[in-house]
């Protein structure tokens, strides 16, 4: 009995040291898998991950290997864009502050528009306009894009939801939703709308375009087209097409939130609020209660003398018997 | 008559001319700023992406250096920077111009790196022949060894900064060194009082504006620009709770005209709905009364 349980001792021993070292084997193995795995994972972290953002609006992290790129169907895309255009970016208010004393009339800010949402020469988003107070003062240039007033008459007329204010102030319009009734024309005191009698500039090789809502491109014949604010461009942190074209430091744009808007030419952010109050800002017809969201400020600093060829073009908002 | 008011304009239009002439010298460029030099050493390959910036940037007004095409209908006349009285300014005060711009000239200090800058005047000295340049003391790479604190005091709305360098001899507290206080926002960087330079024992005091917004629980990105002679240009940027906290409401919540269908007004729906029930009501009056008279006819 003594014997066999010696033998059986013997035998546990033996089998625990084997064991121990299959163990200790094993872990010292699996150790620097689990090492190596690691490092591998850590290098992989560094270079071969990117961040996606899935269809619930989910940001994750995967390995680029793993990813395959699936074609959207053209009215995926669409949908996608036209969601994306009506909830506007969170939190924001945005806001453009025109300087009137900077503006010498370059007419950068309508091209730069023009070739963004492919308008004819004849069709402006934003114009600059040659205005005169009153017979004798000197002449001054004004731009007058769309106001994205925050009480929209415009909006308010849309008989098919076309037009619509986004929670972040832009007046946007889809024109897969316009019937091109113009009532919105009508209805906006600023002239800001324009419409596509003709077929429009690019409409050949813009055929195959998704129509971004952002950015109103194709446009379409028999619809309303207006200013943005390039709300395609704010979306990527970039100003509107006009305020980076100025040369001469015209236009403020940023978020009234942030109380802090940023000059187009200089990249200068100030504080909106003092801006404003430093320069007597003013909005285009306060009275009518449409609460634009562009601001002014008085054109100070008239380059222009006043010159009789002035005469008739300041007559046509005169009083006619002083003409 | 017709003569003398010639000669008066032509004299008027001298004085205006000769007045533009003087205006366009009197760069007052403080003593400090005129002594200011690049870190960067310039040679052909500085100025050769120089000529890239220049020709973004300065060539529509300026024209290319020493061929005489500025623009000359601005007042006043854009320079020729490859002329002598260009060159005879210190590199110095071509950054300060570069900085600060004037009139017509926009500053191209947000615009521009310190980097790009130089390499802009390394361009612009490129055609001066005659000229040496005084490289800086600062030494880029000594800049990782600086480190920026903030200290914020809640109460009085003040962010005490300093900044210290951590050598292998010992720390080292940077004095006289400039320093910027910036807040980020969407577009750019809002600057945050005026460039202090530091104390004998490398601090510097800024007054916070208590009225500026942050995010919903009043955190805000503090961007703390450096630029020390020896140590170079340095950043930090830091998340600090010293706004007033904002949280305000999307433009399209409040009830109106304009507003999509379920936040019409009130008025909207009640008399919508009431002229839908009068309609309807009048019309089951009818079809009521219809029946009533069909029923007398059969009696």
């Amino acid at each position: 009995m003594c014997e066999k349980e010696d033998n059986s001792k013997n035998k546990s021993r033996r089998e625990f040291l084997q064991n121990i070292g299959i163990i200790g084997l094993g872990s010292v193995l699996a150790g620097s898998a689990i090492f190596a795995g690691f490092n591998y994972d850590r290098k992989k972290t560094n270079a071969q991950r990117i961040k996606v953002l899935t269809a619930e609006n989910e940001l994750l992290e995967i390995d680029k290997n793993d990813t395959t790129k699936v074609a959207r169907f053209k009215a995926e895309n669409l949908t996608f864009l036209q969601k994306r255009g009506r909830e506007g970016i969170k939190g924001k208010r945005w806001v453009m502050v025109v300087d009137l004393s900077k503006c010498r009339n370059a007419r950068k800010c309508m091209s730069a528009c023009q070739n963004a949402h492919h308008l004819r020469p004849e069709q402006h988003h934003i114009n600059v306009l040659k205005m005169q107070e009153s017979k004798g003062t000197p002449p001054f240039y004004m731009a007058k894009p769309c106001q994205h007033c925050d009480n929209p008459p415009c909006v308010a007329v849309c008989p098919v939801d076309a037009t619509f204010k986004r929670p972040d102030g832009i007046v946007l319009i889809d024109n897969e939703r316009c019937i091109g009734c113009r009532f919105c024309i009508a209805a906006c005191p600023y002239s800001a709308r324009v419409f596509n009698w003709a077929e429009p500039l690019n409409s050949e090789e813009d055929k195959d375009l998704t129509y971004d809502v952002e950015l109103n491109v194709p446009q379409r014949k028999g619809t309303i087209s207006k200013c943005l604010f390039s709300a395609d461009r704010l979306r990527e942190g970039k100003m509107p097409y006009c305020v980076s074209a100025c040369p001469n430091g015209v236009y403020y744009f940023g978020d009234e939130n942030e109380d802090a808007v940023t000059n187009g030419t200089t990249k200068e952010t100030v504080r909106f609020s003092k801006l404003l109050e430093d320069n007597a800002g003013y909005r285009l017809m306060p009275e009518l209660g449409t609460e634009p969201r562009v601001y002014y400020l008085p054109a100070k600093n008239r380059t222009s003398p006043y010159e009789d060829k002035d005469k008739p073009e300041a007559s046509e908002h005169l009083d006619s018997s002083h003409a | 008559m017709l003569k003398s008011n010639i000669k008066l304009t032509i004299l008027f239009l001298l004085a205006i001319f000769s007045f533009s002439k003087i205006n366009a010298q009197a760069w007052d460029v403080p003593a400090d700023k005129k002594a200011k030099n690049s870190y960067i050493k310039f040679d052909e390959n500085t100025a050769k992406e120089g000529e890239a910036i220049y020709t973004k940037n300065c060539v529509s007004c300026h024209g290319n250096p020493g061929k005489a095409n500025n623009l000359k209908t601005l007042n006043p006349i854009p320079p020729d920077l490859g002329a002598a009285k260009t060159q005879a300014l210190t590199d110095g005060e071509l950054f300060y111009i570069l900085n600060t711009g004037r009139g017509a000239m926009p500053s191209f200090k947000n615009t521009l790196s310190e980097e790009e800058r130089w390499k802009t005047i390394s361009y612009i000295r490129s055609f001066n022949k005659q000229y040496v340049q005084v490289v800086s003391k600062t030494d880029p790479t000594k800049s990782k060894l600086v480190k920026i604190k903030l200290d914020v005091d809640s109460l009085t709305n003040k962010i005490k900064v300093a900044v210290i360098a951590n050598e292998i001899k010992g720390v080292v507290l940077l004095k006289d060194a400039e320093i910027n206080m910036f807040v980020s926002r969407y577009f750019g960087k809002l600057q945050i009082g005026k460039t202090l330079r530091t104390d004998s024992v490398g601090c510097v005091l800024f007054d916070f504006p208590k009225n500026l917004p942050g995010d919903s629980i009043g955190n805000l990105e503090i961007v703390i620009n450096v630029n020390d002679e020896i140590y170079g240009e340095i950043e930090s940027i830091n998340k600090v709770k010293i706004g007033v906290p904002t949280n305000k409401p999307s433009l399209t919540e409040k009830r109106a005209i304009w507003n999509v269908l379920k936040l019409a007004p009130w008025w909207i729906i009640i008399t919508y709905t009431s002229i839908l029930l009068g309609v309807g009501f009048i019309l089951l009056l009818i079809i009521k009364n219809l029946f009533k008279i069909r029923k007398l006819g059969e009696d």
